[in-house]
C-alpha cells in the first residue's frame, strides 16, 4: 500500500503542474529554424550543376536545363525543376550540396493532400512557396 | 471434469502491444501457452540492398528508419564504419555534439519504452509523464538537427550542424530536470505493489542463456554479465566520462525495467560531464574527401544502441557505393529468445514478456 | 540493377558535362570545411577505383585482396605479381585518362603502406596463438588463411576451410583459452566468385574480438549450421538463407525469415534481378 500511495503524491502533485500540451491546429506550432519543411526554390540562383539530383537518396527529383538565353553569358539555366513529394524523405542533402543555395528549406510541414497528383511539386510550386524560409542552410 | 482443447490465437501483425507490425502465432491450451512462434519480415525494406545503390553519405537518411526511436546511434554506426575504414579523424568538438545527442536519444528511447511498457501491462499515467520528458528530449533534437525523429544529423568525419545558441545551455538546465522527474518515476512506478507483482519471475533467463541466445543491452545486463561496449571497448570520447555499467542479477522483466531506469541516471551523469567539457570553438566537420571512396576492405564495427549492441559491416571495393552493407540489429537477436521464455508460461504475461525484451520493429525487419 | 543503373546514367552525364564547374563552386564555398585534397588513404583508392570503374567494376572480389594486402604488409614482402599488374594497369589507364587524377602523390600511398610493414599489429600475437591451437587439434589443413584485419580495428580474422568451420568455430567457443562464447554478429556476402559467411565472436573471458569467415561455392552454397553452439545463430542464418541462398546445413529451422517461402530469387546476390523492374 505504501507504494500505492506514494505514486498518488507524485500524481497528485502533477496536477498542479503548467500544462505541456499544444493546442495545436488552433495555434501554429512553435519550430526551431532549423526544422525541415518543403523546399523553397529560387531558379534565378540555380546554375543547374545537378548536385542535387545526384544526392538526393530516393531520386525525387528531377530537373532539365538549358543554355543561356543570353549569348554573352556562359553557363546554363533552368527550365524545369520537380519534386516528387511522395517520395522525398526531407533528409535536407539537396539544400546541403547546393554550391548557391538555390535550394533552401523552409519550416512548412503542413503537407497533406486529396490526391496524389498534388504531391509533385514544379518549379512554380516550389519558387512561390517562399514563407518561413529557413535563416541557416 | 473441465477439458480444454488446445487452440491456435494470431497476435498481430497489428497488434497495439507489438508497438509495430509483429506477428506472433500463439497455441495455447487454456491460459498457458504451448508454443509460440514470431512471425517477422512486415516492415523490411531491404535497407542492404538499397544502400549497395547509394553513396556512403546517402544511406544515413535510411539508418535513422531503423531504429527510430534512438536514430542517433544508428548514424553513428555507419559514420563510425566509414570513419574506421578511411582511417579519418573526427574533431572534438564533433565527437561531444555526438555523444550529446546519442545520449540524449538513448534517455529518449528509454523513456518511450518505459512509458509504452507500463501502458502494455495496464497502467496509463506514466506513460503521460514519460512523453512529457521525451518532448522535452525531442525538442532539443530537433532545435540541434531539424528534425524530431528522422535526424540525418551526422555526417562522415563529423556532423552537419554546430549547436545552435543556447543549446548547451538548455542541455544543461535539462538534466536536473530530468534527474528530478526521474525520481517522480521511481516514486510513481518502482515501488508500486501491482506492477512489482506482474514483472518478478516473469520472463526469467539465465546468464548462459543470455549469452547464448546472443542477447545484447539491457536484456543481456539483467543477468548480470556488466558488458557494455561503450565501457569495455569504448568507441568515440567515452573513455573520458566517468559512468557505471548497471546491471542486476535476477533476469526477469522487474531486473530489465531496474537497469533500463539506472542506464538514464548513467546517461544523464555522461550528458552532465560532456556539457561541462564541451569545447566552444572548433570544427565540426573533419577533412574527409569530397567524395567518399573508403579503401577496398572491409570493417566491422559495434556499438552500444539503446536496445543492445548495434554494428555495422562494411565489405568496400573503392567505389562511392559500398559493396556490402549489414547492419547487426540488436532487436532482431534479441527477439530470437521470446519463443522459449513464452513456452509455458501464462497468457497474460505474453506481453510482460514482449514488452520486456524491448523490439522496435524497424530494426528487426531492416 | 540494370534499371537502376540506367536511371542514374543520365544525372551522371550531366554532371560529366560541367563538373568543373560544379568542382570550382564547392571549392570557394567556405561553409563547407572539406579540404578539396584528401589527405589520406584515398589518393591511391581514388585512382584505383576509378579506373576500375571504367574496366566495369573489376571481378577481384574486395575481401580477396584485402586479406592479400594485409598478408603483404605482414610478412614484409612485396606485393604479390597479381597485385603488381593490376596496380599497374590502373596507373595506366589513369594515365589515358589524363585527368588531374594523375598529379595527385602516387608516392604517398605507397608511403603508409610501407609504414603499415614496420609496425606490427598489436594483435598479431593473439593470432599466431588462436592459429596454432587450431592447428594443434585440427590439423593444418583447417585453416585456409589467417591475418589481421587493420581496416577493422586490428581484428584477428580465420578463413576456414568449409569442411572444418563448424569443428573450428567449436573449438574456438570451448577450447578453455579462447572461449569464443558469445556470437556477436554472422550474416553472408556474395562476392561474385564464392559466397562469404561472416561470423564475428567475441569471448567475455578474454575479452577479445576475432572474425571466423568461410568461403563456399556460389553455385551450391552450403554449410554447416552454428545453431547447435550458439542459439543465436539461429535467425541470422535464415536472413543469409533468405536472401543470399545459403542453406545451413542441421539448422532447426531454416526458412525465410524476411520475404516469405513463395519469393523468387535471392535479392542481396549480385545478379538478382527485380520482378518489378520499377520499383
Amino acid at each position: 500500500m505504501k507504494g500505492l500511495a506514494k505514486g498518488l503524491k507524485y500524481t497528485l502533485k502533477n496536477m498542479t503542474q503548467e500544462k505541456v500540451t499544444y493546442d495545436y491546429p488552433e495555434e501554429p506550432l512553435p519550430l526551431p529554424d532549423r526544422f525541415r519543411g518543403i523546399q523553397k526554390f529560387y531558379p534565378e540562383k540555380c546554375i543547374v550543376c545537378n548536385q542535387c539530383v545526384n544526392i538526393c537518396p530516393t531520386d525525387c527529383i528531377t530537373l532539365t536545363g538549358k543554355k543561356h538565353p543570353d549569348p554573352e553569358r556562359k553557363g546554363r539555366i533552368i527550365e524545369t525543376y520537380n519534386i516528387n513529394f511522395e517520395i522525398c524523405i526531407l533528409c535536407d542533402l539537396c539544400t546541403e550540396v547546393c554550391p548557391t543555395e538555390a535550394i533552401v528549406m523552409t519550416n512548412n510541414f503542413e503537407l497533406a493532400e486529396y490526391s496524389r497528383d498534388e504531391f509533385f511539386k514544379d518549379l512554380q510550386w516550389l519558387d512561390e512557396n517562399d514563407t518561413n524560409i529557413r535563416k541557416e542552410n | 471434469m473441465v477439458r480444454t482443447e488446445e487452440m491456435l490465437l494470431n497476435v498481430g501483425p497489428q497488434h497495439p502491444s507489438t508497438h509495430g507490425v509483429f506477428r506472433l502465432v500463439v497455441k495455447v491450451d487454456g491460459e498457458i501457452i504451448k508454443e509460440a512462434t514470431p512471425v517477422i519480415g512486415y516492415l523490411h525494406r531491404g535497407t542492404e540492398k538499397l544502400a549497395e545503390d547509394l553513396q556512403y553519405t546517402q544511406i544515413i537518411p535510411y539508418t535513422d528508419r531503423m531504429d527510430y526511436l534512438s536514430a542517433m546511434t544508428n548514424n553513428y554506426v555507419l559514420c563510425h564504419a566509414v570513419e574506421t575504414l578511411m582511417g579519418l579523424e573526427v574533431p572534438e568538438k564533433a565527437e561531444y555534439l555526438r555523444v550529446m545527442a546519442m545520449e540524449l536519444g538513448r534517455i529518449a528511447s528509454h523513456l518511450v519504452w518505459f512509458g509504452t511498457y507500463l501502458l502494455d501491462i495496464g497502467a496509463t499515467s506514466p506513460f503521460l509523464y514519460a512523453f512529457r520528458e521525451r518532448e522535452a528530449i525531442i525538442n532539443l533534437l530537433n532545435e540541434l538537427s531539424g528534425a524530431r525523429l528522422t535526424f540525418n544529423y551526422m555526417r562522415i568525419g563529423g556532423v552537419k550542424w554546430d549547436a545552435p545558441e543556447g543549446w548547451v545551455d538548455k542541455v544543461r538546465e535539462f538534466i536536473p530536470y530530468m534527474r528530478n522527474e526521474l525520481e517522480g518515476y521511481h516514486d510513481l512506478v518502482t515501488g508500486n505493489e501491482i506492477f512489482v507483482n506482474r514483472v518478478k519471475n516473469v520472463g526469467t533467463y539465465t546468464k548462459e542463456d543470455a549469452i547464448q541466445y546472443s542477447l545484447s543491452g539491457a536484456n543481456l545486463r539483467c543477468t548480470g554479465v556488466k558488458f557494455d561496449l561503450r565501457k569495455e571497448e569504448p568507441y568515440s570520447i567515452y573513455d573520458r566520462f566517468d559512468f557505471d555499467v548497471p546491471t542486476e542479477e535476477a533476469g526477469d522483466a522487474f531486473a530489465r525495467y531496474k537497469v533500463r531506469m539506472a542506464e538514464i541516471e548513467e546517461s544523464l551523469k555522461i550528458l552532465e560531464q560532456a556539457v561541462e567539457q564541451f569545447p566552444e570553438d572548433g570544427k565540426i566537420l573533419g577533412k574527409v574527401p569530397r567524395v567518399i571512396r573508403p579503401p577496398e576492405g572491409e570493417t566491422y564495427v559495434r556499438i552500444e544502441s539503446p536496445r543492445g549492441e548495434i554494428g555495422c559491416y562494411i565489405a568496400s571495393d573503392g567505389q562511392k557505393e559500398p559493396y556490402r552493407l549489414k547492419f547487426r540489429r540488436p532487436s532482431f537477436y534479441n527477439l530470437q529468445i521470446l519463443p522459449k521464455l513464452l513456452k509455458g508460461e501464462n497468457m497474460a504475461n505474453l506481453v510482460t514478456i514482449l514488452g520486456g525484451v524491448d523490439i522496435v520493429l524497424g530494426e528487426v525487419d531492416g | 540493377m540494370t534499371a537502376e543503373e540506367n536511371g542514374k546514367t543520365p544525372n551522371e552525364q550531366t554532371d560529366a558535362g560541367n563538373p568543373d564547374q560544379a568542382e570550382e563552386l564547392k571549392a570557394d564555398e567556405a561553409k563547407q570545411d572539406h579540404s578539396q585534397k584528401p589527405e589520406s588513404v584515398s589518393g591511391k583508392a581514388e585512382t584505383e577505383a576509378k579506373s576500375e570503374k571504367d574496366a566495369k567494376k573489376s571481378d577481384k572480389p574486395a575481401a580477396e585482396s584485402q586479406s592479400e594486402r594485409n598478408k603483404t604488409a605482414e610478412s614484409s614482402t612485396s606485393a604479390t605479381a597479381d597485385d603488381q599488374s593490376r596496380k599497374e594497369t590502373a596507373r595506366e589507364k589513369a594515365d589515358q585518362a589524363g585527368t588531374k587524377k594523375t598529379r595527385r602523390p602516387k608516392k604517398k600511398a605507397e608511403k603508409e603502406e610501407a609504414r603499415e610493414e614496420l609496425e606490427p599489429s598489436p594483435k598479431e600475437p593473439l593470432l599466431k596463438k588462436y592459429v596454432s591451437i587450431i592447428e594443434e587439434h585440427l590439423g593444418e589443413d583447417a585453416l585456409e588463411d589467417s591475418f589481421i584485419n587493420r581496416a577493422s580495428k586490428d581484428l584477428p580474422t580465420l578463413i576456414a576451410h568449409p569442411g572444418f568451420y563448424f569443428s573450428i568455430a567449436k573449438l574456438l567457443k570451448t577450447h578453455e583459452e579462447l572461449q569464443f562464447n558469445y556470437l556477436s554478429e554472422l550474416h553472408g556476402t556474395d562476392f561474385k566468385e564464392y559466397m562469404e559467411v561472416y561470423v564475428h565472436l567475441y569471448s567475455f573471458s578474454q575479452k577479445e574480438n576475432m572474425a571466423l569467415k568461410v568461403k563456399l561455392d556460389r553455385e551450391q552454397p552450403e554449410i554447416d549450421s552454428l545453431t547447435p553452439l550458439w542459439e543465436g545463430a539461429n535467425w541470422p542464418e535464415c536472413e543469409a538463407y533468405d536472401l543470399l541462398g545459403i542453406k545451413f546445413t542441421n539448422h532447426p529451422d531454416l526458412k525465410r525469415i524476411f520475404l516469405g517461402e513463395d519469393w523468387e530469387g535471392y535479392p542481396l546476390r549480385k545478379d538478382y534481378e527485380p520482378y518489378d523492374v520499377e520499383v
